[in-house]
């Protein structure tokens, strides 16, 4: 059983220009292990794969699978040599089909030839293995983002993957999703797969890990079997603090007036939603993927208006036709994919924080007065601790928790009432979590409201003072603080009615 | 005829756009020639006719397609075509032995342009719009700088590319049916087209998945400039003497993008098809002899031109957003 270990890597170091990104690492896996590596965003971790894939060749260490030395200097050959990642970010070819994303790169030919029927054949069986019912001749556009995710596990598995690196697998999925995605890396690890998993959910580690590593700017902390590793410890290690400082502490006061009303919401994938938003509350609306709170975010924010029922915002009707109208009335987006909706990446953290206060200017409006002013936006980045060397700089060189700050700011310049957050904390590592559940808090403590659509149920939990249950485009329930994760999974997949508490209040 | 377009069998989705532009083709070019009554045009002559107007522009086109798929372009190959127009005519001068000499230099000639292209998008990293703006404006301004000297008429028996035919059938379609089914049966059926596609959707993503991808660009941009010489060696058997300016009087470059991206080809590369590229063509063939049959006046014509260019793009958009939502 202890024998050699599926891989082993000794005393890796990787230096990038300014950063020590592995200081002399040593990490294994033994064949039908699951291992989770943890550590913050920036910690190494995803360094440290892309060096096992061939992507960044280490300054020094050694990796040997099996025992047998390796070195490689292009991503085909860690391939060869079977190990497999898939990556954070989808790396599928949207127009092709589900065959062609799987054998991309390594298509069965003669002579150049394809062998059409061969892979379809063969993606077909491997599709069937990982239990995922997908046509391999479905267009991969066509199919949605679990399913997606399920080829590239199927492309990552094609080479017969020895090592198996999953980074962040569940991070676009929903709770549904997930859990099937975990019974199938338990199958693979039956099949003796040595997989390596990174995660930022807590629960799913524990779940699944045979053991942890703690990586910590760039440094090995310890590595544990799982059940000497409680959740509080691994935290700890990570950030040097408790989890249980982790989320901002109950407001003493009880919420104020209705800030914001939805009576009877309707439009195409939303169905009467009735709830409303008090002034000092935070309210969390949880769901699976497809049950609509996708589409209340953007009902909310006018880009998929509603087209039926009321809003009110202060007791005032106001319209929501457009992104425009709802950030004039006061309601601020914060969108879960940061990169395509929230941020003009090549420009300045200061542009970007400026940009709904710009957009909203008269077309004559001096720049760089007034709230336009270099000064007072710094100051309000400052304030927010958004951490940059010079707010001049490209906010794409910026750490996900700082850029998510840097969009609280824009927001909180144009003076919301409400903003609408959707997956706030995707992608961002623990320390900056919790500094932006303390500006989630704060903003709501001062009288406003947040609506926060997450799928990560531990995080709704921990800041909603209210989660609203959605399934099939319906409100299916409300659950009030201190509900636990069973009642409202039961909710959501539409069970029953059962703690209807103050239900469409 | 609409055979040769159906027959490359392309990627599912990419048949019914090429057969609908073909039909709405053919069916303007019935129409008109019934309505003016020119029905010698409906002839198998007057169809032949029509159909070799394709061939200058479906050649580029075909080489454009490569390069858009990958999620390049090219620009260069209107200076290109009449650069191996006027070296065609310039080493035959007329004498039938030079006529291989002088396509394998022209094509020699392309491949190192293709190369330099391609080299300078994939390894230098720069723009393909401005790669090949600039090697386009330097072969034209060498082209337009040293034309004194490089007079010249292609032979007379190279002609017969232009003007023979066998069984009614001008030999420049069966030039343009057999590279068109080539370059389909390329990219749907081997390795190198499921590459092309590969990295024009996904760069980086083909890139993990062990894809040389520098590899496969800098290929389709050879490609491109080998099909542009194949136009260029064309037009000078038809014209029998290059110009430095028939690459560019043809609007080769501009119009061998549009063709490509009505036939549903998306600029940013990895979708569609060389049955959509052919179809295009087939669209602007036959709003010339349309118009032309109608009588409409030459500016009209780029009017009405461009304006069916973008509603053609638009009706892709609108297309692709309901298939997504």
């Amino acid at each position: 059983m202890m024998a050699v270990p599926a891989l082993s890597m000794t005393g890796i170091s990787k230096v990038f220009p300014g950063v020590r990104a592995l200081d002399g690492v040593d990490f294994e896996c033994l064949s039908g292990e699951v291992h989770a590596i943890c550590g913050e965003n920036g910690a190494g971790k995803s360094t440290l794969m892309k060096i096992l894939g061939g992507s960044y060749r280490p300054d020094a260490g050694t990796i040997q699978l099996a025992g047998q030395a390796v070195r490689f200097t292009h991503p085909r050959q860690a391939a060869e040599a079977g190990i497999a990642i898939i990556h954070q970010e989808l790396s599928l070819l949207p127009h092709r089909t589900v065959a062609e994303n799987i054998f991309m790169g390594r298509e069965i030919a003669r002579r150049g030839l394809l062998d059409k029927a061969g892979m379809r054949r063969k993606a077909a069986a491997l599709l069937s293995r990982i239990g995922a019912a997908i046509d391999p001749q479905a267009l991969v556009s066509s199919l949605s983002i679990a399913l997606q995710q399920l080829v590239e596990i199927a492309k990552a598995l094609l080479m017969d993957a020895r090592i198996l690196v999953m980074d962040e697998p569940t991070a676009a999925l929903d709770e549904r999703d997930s859990r099937a995605l975990l019974g199938l890396v338990e199958g693979l690890r039956r099949e003796g797969v040595s997989i390596i998993y990174i995660s930022h959910r807590m629960p799913e580690v524990m779940a699944i890990a045979d053991r942890i590593t703690i990586l910590k700017d760039g440094k090995k902390v310890w590595t544990r079997p799982c059940d000497a590793a409680p959740i509080d410890e691994i935290v700890r290690a990570m950030v040097g603090r408790d989890l249980k400082d982790f989320y901002p502490a109950t407001p003493v006061s009880a919420p104020g007036e209705v800030l914001l009303a939805v009576e009877g919401g309707t439009n195409a994938g939303l169905r009467d939603l009735t709830f409303e938003v008090r002034a000092g509350e935070i309210i969390g609306v949880a769901g699976l993927e497809d049950s609509g709170k996708g589409a209340l975010a953007q009902a909310l924010v006018g880009d998929v208006p509603f087209t039926g029922g009321a809003v009110t915002l202060r007791g005032k009707r106001i319209a929501l036709r457009t992104p425009r109208q709802a950030t004039a009335a006061g309601i601020g987006y914060l969108p879960g994919d940061r990169k395509s909706e929230g941020l003009a990446l090549r420009q300045s953290v200061r542009d970007n924080a400026l940009l709904t206060l710009r957009s909203l200017m008269g077309l004559f409006t001096r720049p760089q007065q007034g709230a336009l002013a270099h000064d007072v936006i710094d100051e309000r980045l400052g304030a927010m601790d958004v951490r940059a060397a010079d707010f001049g700089q490209e906010i794409g060189t910026l750490s996900g928790g700082n850029q998510q700050k840097a969009i609280i700011v824009r927001w909180l310049a144009q003076a919301s009432d409400i903003l609408v957050f959707v997956e706030p904390t995707r992608g961002i590592d623990i320390a900056a979590k919790a500094a932006i559940y303390e500006t989630m808090r704060a903003f709501a403590d001062s009288g406003r409201g947040i609506v926060v659509i997450s799928s990560d149920m531990p995080e709704l939990i921990g800041i909603a003072d209210r989660v609203l249950v959605m399934h099939q485009g319906r409100v299916s329930g409300a659950v009030p603080r201190g509900a636990n994760e069973e009642d409202i999974m039961h909710l959501a997949l539409g069970l029953a009615d059962a703690p209807r508490g103050e239900a469409g209040a | 005829m609409t055979t040769n377009i159906a027959k490359p069998k392309p990627a599912i989705p990419d048949l019914p756009v090429a057969v609908l532009l073909a039909g709405l083709s053919i069916g303007f070019f019935a129409v008109v020639a019934l309505v003016t009554g020119e029905t010698a045009q409906l002839s198998g002559e007057g169809i032949a006719g029509l159909l070799q107007r394709m061939v200058a522009l479906g050649l580029v086109a075909l080489g454009q397609t490569f390069v858009i798929l990958v999620g390049s372009i090219d620009l260069s190959v209107a200076a290109l075509i009449s650069a191996v127009a006027v070296l065609a005519s310039h080493v035959m001068q007329g004498d039938p032995a030079m006529m291989l000499p002088a396509v394998l230099l022209c094509l020699g000639f392309c491949a190192v342009v293709g190369f330099v292209n391609g080299a300078l998008v994939a390894y230098g990293g720069i723009n393909p719009l401005i790669v090949t703006l600039g090697t386009g404006l330097i072969i034209q301004g060498v082209l337009a700088a040293s034309f004194g000297v490089l007079q010249g008429a292609v032979a007379r028996e190279f002609q017969v590319i232009a003007y023979g035919s066998v069984l009614g059938v001008p030999y420049s379609l069966l030039l343009l049916a057999t590279l068109s089914l080539a370059a389909g049966f390329v990219l749907d059926r081997t390795l190198f087209g499921a590459r092309i596609y590969a990295v024009g959707g996904n760069p980086d993503g083909a890139r993990l998945a062990g894809i040389r991808t520098e590899r496969v660009i800098l290929s389709a941009h050879m490609v491109a400039s080998l099909f542009a010489g194949a136009a260029g060696l064309y037009l000078a058997a038809r014209l029998q003497s290059g110009t430095p300016w028939i690459g560019r009087d043809g609007i080769y470059d501009l119009e061998s993008i549009a063709v490509t991206v009505i036939g549903g080809t998306i600029l940013a590369g990895g979708k569609g098809g060389v049955a959509g590229t052919l179809a295009g063509v087939l669209l602007f063939a036959t709003l010339d002899a349309g118009f032309n049959m109608l009588g409409i006046d030459a500016f009209l014509k780029q009017v009405l031109r461009g304006a069916i260019v973008i509603a053609a793009v638009a009706v892709h958009a609108v297309r692709t957003k309901g298939h997504v939502a």
